[in-house]
């Protein structure tokens, strides 16, 4: 047998098909933002590398997709964990084991325009709130989207990310028999507390580690959610490259394609980091 | 007791969203303060139904685009999920897969669109429905990856040692052991061809109108009750396969685990 292996045509697919169009269009976007390509092209030139490296909004905007990526998961895992542990077994039985899927069944075009229409100031809940007497008019109400916070952001991802996560939760728990062990300790004498945080917690957020990394990259780099009730200042990253992109004059087009270079590299090394990462452990434990 | 509440709280929240949208989508008039509409309507269906120019095919537009892609990207990632599954390099190929994912929609759209107007796909439905691939594909191969198990690999052995062509071995022996992966699979990605907005936005250059593309006019012209007929329009795959089986939706769990478990 031949120690080389033969070309797999499969794979080659593979490879032009998913890594050709990132490739392909990180080699154009470099070539258009360094001026050798499009339609203002004046010859090689870092100018729109300078202007957006050193323009202040780039790295708000990085930042702060990287906050409400955080504050997304952030809140949706705490709120998961919390109803896994109180609901436990419940969340397989009776209705709601159906309606968990429910929300796995929205887009986030439509979650954002239910946010609008449940959070608004004209919304569902300032209705309620009018409702009970403790708003007047529409404009009583605090303002929960658009804001510079992006607290509507937050709350629009909570409620897409938060019934997977309880799903996977579930799914996980049962997986690496979470109740057995904490049942050894509790049985060791741990209180209920101290068996969830040391034994129930640790086990549950190893195993899912990864799935939350890679769900923390696509948050940060959500376009539909922000878009709509997002704030005009400061945008999420995909939301500043999109308006970049589409403004009227063409000399802003160059830093659109910058700012897509620098967060798709900054996502792909995001993404090899938790992978590499990950056969780290992998080799860690085989030794152990 | 307390589990019995928040059990019952968490359903009625978890219901809500669909609620709310269906009595948008009926609403004739529901202004400030009113907490349920004070005239309903079934206009904004009518219309829908009979207004053949613009709604009518942009559904179709949308079922064929996400039937398309579903088709190609299951049938494609099927093949080469055994490849990636054979090879060595595994891991690194997993990373490739993932690598659409990572650097989002709007960049990948931004940065393919000179390219596909230089192609002159940019505005087409076959230039959106490649871009789509790019996501469907690498989704079905990381969902079918997890198929070819030692298992399979036996009774294709079985089958070759009994005589069977390879053809036969696809045909007779895979094709039903992977069925009801497959039609999971078929879901997915239509799913990820039906539900996406920003490629179809970019890569069909406002050209391309589709449900969500539709929904978005709507929504930012103000039209909250047409919005929300797009809305529901949108939902009724999902949903219909929930009310089918919960597992064409659950895999959307299942298969997270397991490709970042492995």
């Amino acid at each position: 047998m031949s120690s080389r292996r033969r070309f797999d045509p499969w794979i080659g697919l593979l490879v032009i098909m998913i890594a050709g169009p990132v490739l392909l269009g990180l080699g154009f976007m470099l070539l258009y933002s360094t001026g050798l390509i499009g339609l203002l092209a004046t010859g090689f030139t870092m100018r729109f590398w300078t202007q957006v490296l050193l323009d202040g909004q780039t790295w708000i905007s990085l930042t702060y997709s990287a906050l409400i990526g955080c504050a997304s998961l952030g809140t949706s895992l705490a709120l998961a964990l919390a109803l896994q542990a109180t609901l436990g077994a419940r969340l397989r039985t009776g209705a709601l084991r159906g309606l968990l899927f429910l929300p796995l069944a929205f887009p986030p075009l439509v979650a954002a325009l239910l946010s609008v229409e449940l959070l608004g100031n004209a919304g569902l809940l300032a209705r309620l709130a009018h409702a009970v007497g403790w708003i007047e008019r529409p404009e009583n109400f605090p303002t929960l989207l658009y804001t510079y916070a992006g607290f509507g952001i937050v709350v629009t991802h909570m409620t897409l990310v938060t019934p997977f996560l309880l799903l996977l939760l579930d799914r996980l728990a049962r997986h690496e028999s979470v109740a057995e062990l904490e049942q050894v300790a509790r049985t060791l004498g741990a209180s209920r507390w101290q068996a969830w945080r040391r034994v129930y917690l640790p086990v549950l957020m190893r195993a899912s580690a990864p799935v939350l990394s890679v769900y923390f990259v696509v948050l940060m780099g959500a376009y539909e959610v922000p878009l709509l009730v997002g704030g005009q200042y400061p945008s999420m990253i995909s939301v500043l490259i999109q308006r970049r992109l589409s403004q009227f004059d063409m000399g802003t087009r160059p830093e659109a394609y910058v700012l897509a270079s620098i967060y798709a590299c900054l996502a792909t090394g995001l993404l090899l980091v938790l992978f590499a990462s990950r056969g780290w452990r992998k080799v860690q434990e085989r030794g152990a | 007791m307390i589990r019995r509440a928040l059990a019952w709280t968490m359903s009625s929240l978890l219901v809500l969203p669909l609620v709310m949208l269906v009595l948008l989508s009926l609403a004739r008039h529901w202004t400030w303060p009113a907490l349920l509409p004070t005239q309903l309507q079934a206009r904004q269906w009518q219309d829908l139904i009979a207004d053949s120019s613009t709604l009518g095919p942009v559904v179709l537009r949308s079922l064929g685009m996400g039937i398309g892609v579903a088709m190609l990207a299951t049938a494609l990632g099927f093949v080469s999920s055994r490849s990636v599954a054979r090879h060595p390099r595994q891991g690194q190929l997993l990373v490739l897969l993932h690598l659409p994912f990572a650097v989002s929609p709007v960049v990948l759209g931004v940065s393919l669109l000179y390219t596909f107007l230089r192609l002159h796909l940019a505005g087409h439905i076959a230039g959106v429905m490649l871009a789509h691939l790019v996501f469907a594909y690498a989704y079905a191969v990381i969902l079918l990856s997890g198929f070819w198990n030692p298992q399979v690999q036996s009774l294709v052995e079985l089958g070759i040692s009994l005589g069977a062509r390879r053809r036969q071995v696809w045909l007779q022996v895979l094709m039903p052991l992977a069925r009801p992966l497959l039609l999971v699979c078929l879901f997915q990605t239509f799913l990820i061809s039906w539900f996406d907005y920003a490629l179809t936005l970019l890569i069909g250059d406002s050209q391309v109108a589709t449900l969500t593309v539709t929904l978005y006019q709507y929504f930012s012209s103000g039209d909250i009750r047409l919005a929300a007929t797009c809305a529901l329009l949108l939902l009724a795959p999902p949903l219909l396969a929930l009310g089918i089986n919960h597992r064409l939706l659950s895999a959307t769990v299942a298969t997270r685990l397991e490709a970042h478990s492995d």
